[in-house]
This record gives structure tokens, sequence and C-alpha cells, in this order.
């Protein structure tokens, strides 16, 4: 049973690649939950999407690669641009004007792409455990062989296109231990490793050999600093300091750049969303209703 | 004594007319507190400056026609468009580019017409009751002052308009406060105001410039406003856009009777709508955090602190990973410091309510209850500060040691209570020192008792423990008021009581030769001591003691005295005497009172009841008009068979003398003192903490 069922869903198309997309509750504001790395898909905001609902209009999409949304095997189909203009389909065809945007990891890195170039479709956002790189430090996940024979391994080598043929669930297993590195998250674990096993390793390989902004050494490292200085509207940075996949100096650079509060959960992973419910539902709340005003008797 | 003071004060002139200002704080955000019918001055935010001027600049203004303003004369100087200008003329004065204007009544046309004028200027606008004339028809007839027909009865009508405005009960201070800012102009001045030209003229320019408000407004209103009727804030909010909070059972006035919620609401709006000061905010997974405490002691005499640190041993035997912060005060930091304790940061931000005591006393004469009714504005700050600083760090236990401001707002805010809280103190409930003299005062004490029954008996939840210091047998046998309970029979079922806490074991001190030895005093001689606590009220007192003193020794050549002056005054500044060595601040006093032959002291409850343990004889001095020393002291001490009771205006230095002559050599026959009150004490915290 899930705690809130949507109100409507569909598929947005675009060049032949159906993304699904579902929409909750109603009101004059949009929150706009963007999906990660197609890792995951939108059943990761289940903890939000009840409580947001209540005060909100929430939308939610499954990433290319996930969920219900097509997995096409091209690696260019995975490329930020794309999930940019997923997002952009999506807005237009829930009759989405414009939208608060919260994002985590590469979802961050989305929506920082987003807010710079369509100023007008995101009214604020909040970005959370951000895979961008703003300083010398690379996250993991970007400096390992990817493409060596690896059969067997441990930690971060088993980040490699054929130890997922090999085992997926086995490096789903590592890696979502990392991101859950707070004590009792078997819960947690379960369900990424579930949603992990809902896509392939062929579209996994697919979504890392994808073009990303900045997310190679060669490209460069102003990139995400001038699409945040491009960033007009009121902006929130959300981290875990015990973050093992993106440190949280990521997380404070980005907020330096935009200008905006950083929100730092102590002891906090990379996914507070889903081990900090409470605490993070009510920090998007609380910012979403100050992005947009409100026009409510509170008692 | 005001809570905090400005930093900066001046003069806007706009037109000829002199505006006063003060601006407080500091901060890329300025928040202008805006005039209103100046039937108030730019005091009227007391309860606002001391915590939004820790977030932010706040500027007031006293609105022309009161404060430290001009009067100018004739209906045409007092019109809308001229105080709104005067509010831009402020902002020039202090070179402040733009502000969130917060406003009452009047102040929100004022607001309106600014932002009109200068929408670059304002960034945001709190409302509170807007009197935006013409957007609704008057629920209420309030009957304006009018010169004409008013001439001589102004103070009934401030009376009239004053009650109008506070529905709420227990309203007693603010009522008081608003009819002497009232008193600070006349009928002809208002008279001025009221046939003044107004804007917006009429309904459509009020509409059309409420709509045409671009920045974001919050707009606060009481159900039971009769100055302002609520669907003008309804109407108000609506064609601003605006968020309108729906105060219940408030009256007009919501800012100075509801001052926690009031500020909370401004501070959270402003956050919301300005760049945030604090960059970086963190939370700490509930799992990681440790075991903290955060004890809020009040800083009136030094006893309370000695027995706070007995208490705090005791619980950490119990609840060893319990780490204490203190909020306090000087002069029981330094206490804290002696002892290695951690002093919670913020506590230097605290107002002084030592000083503010000092200043209320004269000649050993301290009207406390009058006293502590003037610390309105010192508690709502220090409780803001309390508020900021439990939601800044994740307390596992609240302890307040007649902490009088977080236990009182806590009970007027009980949504505010995020941990466990216990409350402990020595005396319960106000009785009038001059119940004959002075009917106001009875009249009020038991308003104030009422207030704190029903707060308890509404609200139990708000105390997981009330902890009372001794037994309830020595509570004096009075009631609260009229119609109110008896003090010894509400206080035994709403509090745990605790033996006594001493902060040393009396059966250690009952031998004043040997302490006498280890202290370097010597022995074979008449030893006296006088001490009269933390603050400076006790300088006549010590006074007094020094001259009876001189007398002492022409029958006793060679008798000594020790006179400890406390850490607030200097032992220079008191006379010398032959025979009599003066000391500041001594730890550990109630060492050397144990010493003494003869101790003469204040009526503070700590230093007497030391003595009654320490089994030494004493004289004691209430302060007049005292109500805690004068019953609760008294009757306690009376309980205990203790001291000699003298009264300062009424006691020379010869009876002094002979007092203390008189006392010198007896074998006091106290009633024993129950033991282990630190142990019971700390054993009633560390439930809230260990289950």
């Amino acid at each position: 049973m899930r705690a809130r069922e949507p109100d409507q869903c569909g598929y947005a198309v675009r060049r032949g690649v159906r993304i699904y997309y579902e929409v909750f509750g109603a009101g004059p504001t949009t929150v706009l939950l963007l999906p990660p790395w197609a890792i995951l898909h939108s059943r990761m905001w289940k903890l939000q999407v009840p409580y947001l609902a209540r005060h909100f209009r929430v939308v939610t999409f499954d990433p290319r690669g996930n969920g219900n949304s097509d997995r096409p095997i091209d690696p260019f189909d995975y490329a930020d641009a794309e999930t940019v203009a997923d997002a952009l389909a999506v807005l237009d065809d829930t009759g989405t004007a414009s939208a608060v945007g919260v994002g985590l990891s590469m979802g961050a890195r989305v929506l920082l792409q987003l807010a710079a170039a369509h100023p007008e479709r995101v009214a604020g956002a909040v970005f959370v455990a951000p895979t961008i790189r703003l300083g010398d430090v690379l996250p993991q996940c970007w400096v390992q062989p990817f493409d060596v024979e690896l059969a067997e391994g441990t930690g971060w080598a088993t980040y490699n296109a054929n130890y997922w043929r090999h085992d997926l669930a086995g490096f789903a297993q590592w890696f979502f231990g990392e991101i859950f590195c707070e004590p009792h998250s078997s819960k947690q674990i379960e369900d990424a490793v579930g949603w992990a096993l809902d896509t392939d390793a062929e579209t996994l390989v697919a979504t890392e050999r994808a073009p990303h902004l900045g997310d190679r050494p060669t490209v460069g490292l102003p990139v995400a600093a001038q699409l945040a200085a491009k960033v007009r509207c009121p902006s929130l940075v959300v981290h875990g300091d015990d973050d093992r996949i993106v440190g949280s100096d990521t997380g404070v650079a980005l907020a330096e750049a935009l200008g905006c509060r950083v929100e730092i959960f102590q002891g906090g992973g990379h996914c507070v969303h889903a081990r900090h419910p409470v605490r993070f539902n009510l920090v998007v709340r609380q910012f979403v209703e100050a992005c947009v005003g409100r026009h409510d008797a509170c008692n | 004594m005001r809570a905090t003071e400005p930093n900066e004060t001046g003069y806007a002139v706009n037109d000829g007319v002199r505006c006063y200002y003060e601006v407080f704080g500091s901060g890329p955000v300025t928040i202008l507190l805006m005039g209103t019918f100046p039937v108030v001055d730019g005091r009227q935010w007391k309860a606002q400056v001391p915590y939004l001027a820790r977030h932010f600049r706040v500027i007031t203004v006293d609105a022309r026609g009161n404060g430290r303003s001009d009067r100018p004369v004739g209906e045409a100087a007092y019109g809308d468009e001229d105080c709104a200008a005067d509010a831009a003329a402020v902002m020039d004065a202090t070179r402040t580019e733009s502000a969130v204007l917060v406003a009452l009544c009047s102040g929100i046309k004022w607001s309106l017409l600014l932002a009109t004028a200068q929408p670059e200027r304002v960034r945001a606008l709190v409302a509170i009751a807007p009197g935006v004339h013409p957007l609704a028809p008057p629920g209420y007839p309030l009957q304006a002052v009018d010169h004409e027909r008013w001439r001589g009865e102004y103070r009934e009508w401030v009376d009239y308009h004053t009650e109008l405005l506070l529905p709420e009960p227990h309203s007693s201070k603010v009522f008081d406060d608003l009819v002497g800012w009232s008193l600070q102009t006349d009928a002809e001045t208002l008279t001025c105001r009221v046939h003044a030209p107004l804007r917006p003229h009429d309904e459509d320019e009020a509409v059309a410039l409420s709509r045409a408000l671009s920045c974001p407004v919050l707009v606060l209103h009481g159900t039971e406003d009769r100055c302002q009727p609520l669907a003008r804030g309804r109407r108000f909010a609506e064609l601003t856009g605006g968020r309108l909070v729906v105060l219940e059972g408030a009256g007009h006035l919501p800012h100075a009777r509801h001052p926690v919620l009031v500020n909370t609401l401004i501070k959270e709006f402003v956050d919301m709508h300005t760049a945030p000061s604090k960059r970086e905010s963190a939370w700490l997974f509930a799992r990681e955090r440790k075991r903290k405490a955060l004890w809020v002691c009040s800083p009136i005499g030094l006893g309370h602190i000695l027995r706070d640190l007995a208490i705090a041993r005791a619980l950490r035997e119990t609840v060893p990973d319990l780490e204490i912060h203190w909020l306090a005060q000087p002069p029981i930091t330094a206490v804290l410091q002696a002892e290695g304790e951690i002093v919670h940061p913020a506590s230097a931000e605290l107002a002084s309510e030592s000083a503010h005591w000092e200043s209320e006393s004269t000649h050993h004469d301290l009207h406390a209850f009058y006293a502590m009714r003037r610390m309105d504005e010192i508690f709502c700050a220090n409780y803001m500060l309390f508020d900021d600083v439990v939601r800044e760090t994740p307390y596992d236990l609240w302890v307040g040691d007649e902490s009088w401001e977080v236990d009182h707002f806590l009970h007027e805010n009980p949504e505010r209570k995020i941990a466990p809280y216990a409350f402990l103190t020595d005396v319960i409930g106000f009785l009038p020192v001059d119940a004959d003299g002075d009917p106001r005062e009875a009249e009020l004490c038991a308003d104030y008792n009422a207030e704190m029954i029903e707060h308890l008996a509404r609200y139990p939840y708000v105390r997981d423990r009330s902890v009372f210091i001794g037994g309830f047998g020595e509570l004096p046998d009075a009631s609260f008021g009229p119609g109110l309970p008896g003090i010894r029979e509400w206080s035994a079922k709403w509090f745990t009581a605790v033996p006594y806490v001493l902060p040393f074991d009396p059966a250690a001190y009952r031998r004043p030769a040997a302490l006498r030895t280890k202290l370097g005093y010597g022995n074979g001689f008449p030893l006296y001591v006088a001490a009269v606590g933390g603050t400076a009220v006790g300088r006549d007192l010590l006074e007094l003691t020094a001259e009876a003193f001189a007398l002492v020794r022409k029958d006793q050549p060679d008798a000594r005295m020790v006179m400890v002056t406390g850490p607030r005054l200097h032992p220079d500044s008191l006379p010398d005497v032959e025979g009599m060595d003066k000391y500041g601040y001594v730890p550990a006093l109630f060492e050397h009172l144990a010493c003494a032959d003869v101790a003469v002291v204040q009526g503070g409850l700590s230093t007497t009841m030391e003595l009654v343990g320490a089994r030494r004889p004493f004289v004691y001095f209430p302060l007049a008009h005292h109500w805690e020393q004068q019953h609760f002291v008294t009757h306690r001490l009376e309980h205990y068979r203790a001291g000699i009771r003298m009264d300062y205006s009424a006691t020379k230095p010869a009876d002094l003398a002979a007092a203390m002559l008189l006392a010198h050599g007896q074998r006091p026959a106290y009633r024993p003192m129950r033991r282990g009150g630190s142990a019971k004490a700390a054993a009633q915290l560390a439930t809230l903490i260990h289950r």
C-alpha cells in the first residue's frame, strides 16, 4: 500500500522516449521532486510525497532508465540536457507554469541547469547532496576505472561496468550501504536495492557513459559556478556531513556560489531525505513557503 | 531598567518637525518599528526590540505627538502623509536604504504610503491590526478623544481607551505602560490627529494602494480587537496577497500582550524574505546527540547557584554522561567559572537582572514585587534568548531555578516547550507587603497569583517537575488572595517538596574554633561577620554595620569583624573601622559565616539558612517592602526559631551594636534541618532523563 496515491499520472513523450510522471494534491504552488541517477526512481520520495502534498501540489517523475519511464540504450539519451528537457516536458504536460524544484545528488545537478537556463519555470530550488564538481576533490564515483575487467571486488572498485553486469545486486547492496551510512538503515537500504533492480546493468552503464556537466576532469571547473551565478530563484542546500558519496564541502561550496543557506544534517549520509524524513520534510516545507509567500491563515 | 539600550539615538527633521528615533543592533537587514496613533511612543515595542536586535538592526520611532518627538500645533500637522514622511526621514537620518516595516494600526497606513512613494525602500511589511480605515466598517464604536467635548477628562478617556485595547485578563502591566505613554501627550494633540487629513481618502484608493503593494506582507489580527475590526485585517491581507494570522482571543496590542508569539512570527517572516544572516544551520541526527541539560539560574542573590551546583553534582552521580550548560549572568557566572562549569556563551547577552534590582533599591528598601513587575521587559528579552538557545541546541532537560521568565512565558506559549522541564523554587506566590496602605499592591499580587494558578491548572504538562526547596510548613500560612487557595495547600498539590539544600554538610561546620584556625582567623576573640549577598543592594546595611561595629569595639576591644561586600560592591567604597577587614567576593562564603560568633546579614534566604544549618547566631535585616524577605524568609526562620530580625529604617548603630552583643555568646537552639535535599532534588531531575 502506498500512503498516498497520485491524483493524476501519465507520460511525457520526448523523441519517442516516454517519461512517467505522477501528480499529487492541488494548490497554487507546485513542488517538483526531480529524480536522481537512474539507479533510483521516483518512489525514493515516498516519505516526502504524502506530507508535501497536504500543503502543495507535488509532481514526481521517473528518470529515463528506471521506474515506469523508458530505458533507451544510447548513452547520449542520458545526458543531463535530456533530463532537463524531460523536466520541462513534465512541467508542460502537467500544466505547471513554474515549480519549486527539489533535486538530490545528480538530480541537484539537473536542477541547477534547469534553474539557470529556465528561470521562469523554477520558483525555488533545494539542492540536496549535490553531485556537482565545484572543488578540486572529485566524487569517488568519477575516479574509478569504469571499464576494467572486474568480476570480483570490494568497495568503490565495484563502481564498474563489468562488475554491474556480473552482480548488480551486490554493487547496489554495497553502494546503498555507503549512502545510508547511518546505523539502523536496513529498510532504506532494502528499498533502494529493490529500486536499483527495477533497472538493469546495461541501462546503468549507458547512464554512466553519458556526457554530464562538469563530471570529468577534462571539463572546466568553473562550469558549475557559472551556472550557479545565473540562478535567480531562492535556493537552499541540504547536505549530510557524513555523506560518503559527495562530501558536504561540495554543498557548502554550492551554497557559497548561490549565496544561499546550507542546512547541514550532522551525522547524515547521502540520502538524508529518506533517513531523516521528518526534519527534511519540515525544512522543505518551510523553504517552499518562503519562496512563494503564503496566503493562508495559520489557524 | 530597559532590557537593551540603543546604540544610536537622534532626531530626524521633517518639514521642521523633529522625530525621535533609536537604533539597536546591527546587520544587513533593518527592521523599522513604525510609530502609530500617538498614545504611545517607540517604547511600545519594548518586548520586541531586545529579541529582534539580536538578529537584525532595529529602529524605533516616536510618532509626532508623543515621546520625544515634537507636538506640532494644528490638525494639518498630523496627516497620514506627514507621518509617512516622518518614517522616510528617519530612514534617511539613519542611513537606511531599505527596511522591513513592522507597524501597528495607523502605522500600516503610513507604511502603505511610504511603500507607494518609495517602493524600493520597503522590503516587507508586518501589519499588526491594520488600521487602513476605509477597508471595512468598524465593528465597535471607539470614542475618539475630542478636545472640545473631552476637556478636562483626558485621564478618564485614557482609562477607557486602554481598557478597550486590552480585553485579555492579566494585562495589568501592559495597561499601566499604555496609560503612562498616553499621559505623555494630551487631548489637544490627539484631537489634532483625529481631525487630521487622512489617507487613503476612500475605499477605492485604499484598495488600489493595497493591491499595488508589491512586497511580502504578514498580517496579525486579534479576534477581540476593539479598535480595528478583524474584517479589516482580513481584507488587507487579501488585497496585498499577504498571509493572515488570526490571533484567537487577542486584543489590539498582541505585540505587547503576546510578545513571544509576535516576536517569533516576525522573525520567521523576516528570515523568509531576506537573505539569512546565518548561512549555515545544522541539525544533528538524534542518536548522535550527547545528553545535555540547560540550567537556567536566577541571578537574584548568590544562593541559588550554590544550591544548583549541589543538585547538579548529585545529578551527575546518577547521570554521569550529562553535560550541563548554564544560562546565567553575573555575578553567578564567576562562581560557575571557578567551578569549571560550562557557561553557555549566550549568557553574555542576557539583560542584567542584578543591575535592575540595584536600580530599584534605595536605603535597604526594595519593593521586590513592583521591581519584579517592572522587570517585564527584561524577562521577555531573557525568555526570548532562552527560546533561541533551546532551538539552537537540542537539550534533553531544562532546569530552571526560579527561572520566572521561562516559567511564565512557557505557560503563555505552551507550544514552545520542546524538552522536559523542571522548575525549582523556594518561594511560591506574591504576598503584599503593605496590604493596608497600598490596596493596588494587594490586588496586583492576587492577580499575579491567580495567573500562576491558572497557568498550572490549564497546562500541567509544561512543568514535568515542580520542586519546592523546603517543607510546605515553612511556607506562610496565608492565602494567595481573595477567593484563591491557601499557599500551603495549593503548593502541596502542585509541588514535590525536598529538604532545604545547603551547599555544605552542616555537620562539618559545627566546630567554629577549628574552622577559624583553618581559615586563618585564629581564636580567642569575638569574631563578627557581615555579608549582604551578591548585589549592591546591601550597601546601606554594610555602612550601618560598620558604625555599629565601631560601638561594639568599645565593649569588646579585641572584637574583629570580617565584612564581605560581595562581587558588585568595591570594599574600598565602604568606611574603614579599626578591627574590621573588608573583602569583595569570597568563595565559599558560608565557611566564613560558619566561623562567626555573630553574623549580620540581609534577609536573603540562602545566607540565613546557611547560618541555621551551621547553627550560628545572627542578626538579619529583611529588605523593606521585599515580599519574599518580609514574608517567606521571615516565616521560615521563625519556623526554625532562628535569628534576630531587625528593621533597617528603625535601627540606629547603637541598636545594632546592642543586638550584636546580645547575640554574642548565645547558644542557638534551632529546630534541626532535614538533610539530603540535593540528592532528593537530583533524583527528581534524573527521572526525566533515565527511566
